[in-house]
């Protein structure tokens, strides 16, 4: 529990939202992609979110530790996840690609729905950004106390 | 400082304000965490207990705030409340703050005006 203890929490959220932003990028930029190292098509991959627990026990535990751990009430991404919606098949029998009948498995990627994706994360950054402002100047403020009128 | 009431009530209020803002922190924080519940602690309780014993006891405890519509995927946070709190307790805080400097102003002239 401390000032500083909010802009960790706001920086875990920074970081989470960065990081969704870019596996939402990467999403994107291989919407069309069909070959990989591992072979077939670009699987499309999705974060998991999951809130550090608040609970009394941890604070003080936390408390003791010194800085040991994120403070109760950040956000971690915890998990990086294949979605595993199947590929979508074009028939393109010119394709190096296509498969004996001439289609190509093509990523079940969506540029709308990633784009609103991509959307949602910046705007959860920017809040968080905010956040940090108001910590700063409560920072300030407290170190003003100090200044001689 | 401990034996001026007034500043120890302050500081009290302080605390309050800093660990309010902390939650709403960490509500924005977790804004697209799936299940996760918004958290808050209730002030004029809190507050009563620091006028009344001149700084709280313990730590309040938050608890989940009832009334707020939940999304599918579980998370009730409401970024407008959050918001909206943020910049009211950064107020408060501020103005804990001018109080304390005020009180601090006080002795400063007590001091100086004495001789």
């Amino acid at each position: 529990m401390g000032l500083f203890d909010m802009l960790t929490i706001s920086g875990t959220a920074l970081a989470a939202e960065r990081q969704r932003a870019e596996v939402t990028s990467a999403n994107l930029a291989n919407a069309e992609t069909t070959h990989t190292d591992q072979g077939g098509p670009y699987v499309r991959k999705e974060v998991v979110f999951s809130a550090t627990s608040s609970s009394p026990f941890r604070t003080v535990f936390n408390g003791v530790g010194r800085f040991a751990q994120a403070p109760g009430g950040s956000v971690e991404l915890t998990d990086v996840v294949n979605d595993t919606t199947p590929p979508v098949m074009r028939y393109e029998p010119g394709n190096p690609d296509a498969d004996k009948n001439g289609y190509v498995a093509y990523p079940a990627i969506n540029p709308v729905s990633e784009m609103v994706d991509l959307m949602g994360s910046v705007r959860a950054y920017q809040l968080n950004a905010s956040a940090v402002n108001a910590a700063k100047q409560m920072i300030q403020e407290s170190i003003d106390i100090l200044k001689t009128t | 400082m401990a034996n001026i009431p007034m500043l120890q009530q302050l500081q009290g209020y302080l605390q309050l304000t800093n660990q309010r803002q902390q939650l709403i922190v960490s509500n924005m924080a977790n804004v697209d965490t799936p299940g996760y519940h918004t958290q808050d602690l209730d002030f004029q309780k809190a507050m009563q207990e620091v006028v009344n014993e001149g700084s709280a006891r313990m730590e309040p405890a938050s608890q989940e705030i009832a009334g707020l519509p939940e999304r599918p995927d579980g998370n009730n946070v409401d970024i407008d409340r959050e918001s909206l709190l943020l910049s009211q307790t950064q107020l408060q805080y501020q103005m804990g703050v001018q109080l304390i400097k005020a009180e601090f102003h006080k002795l400063l002239t007590a001091i100086k005006e004495g001789s």
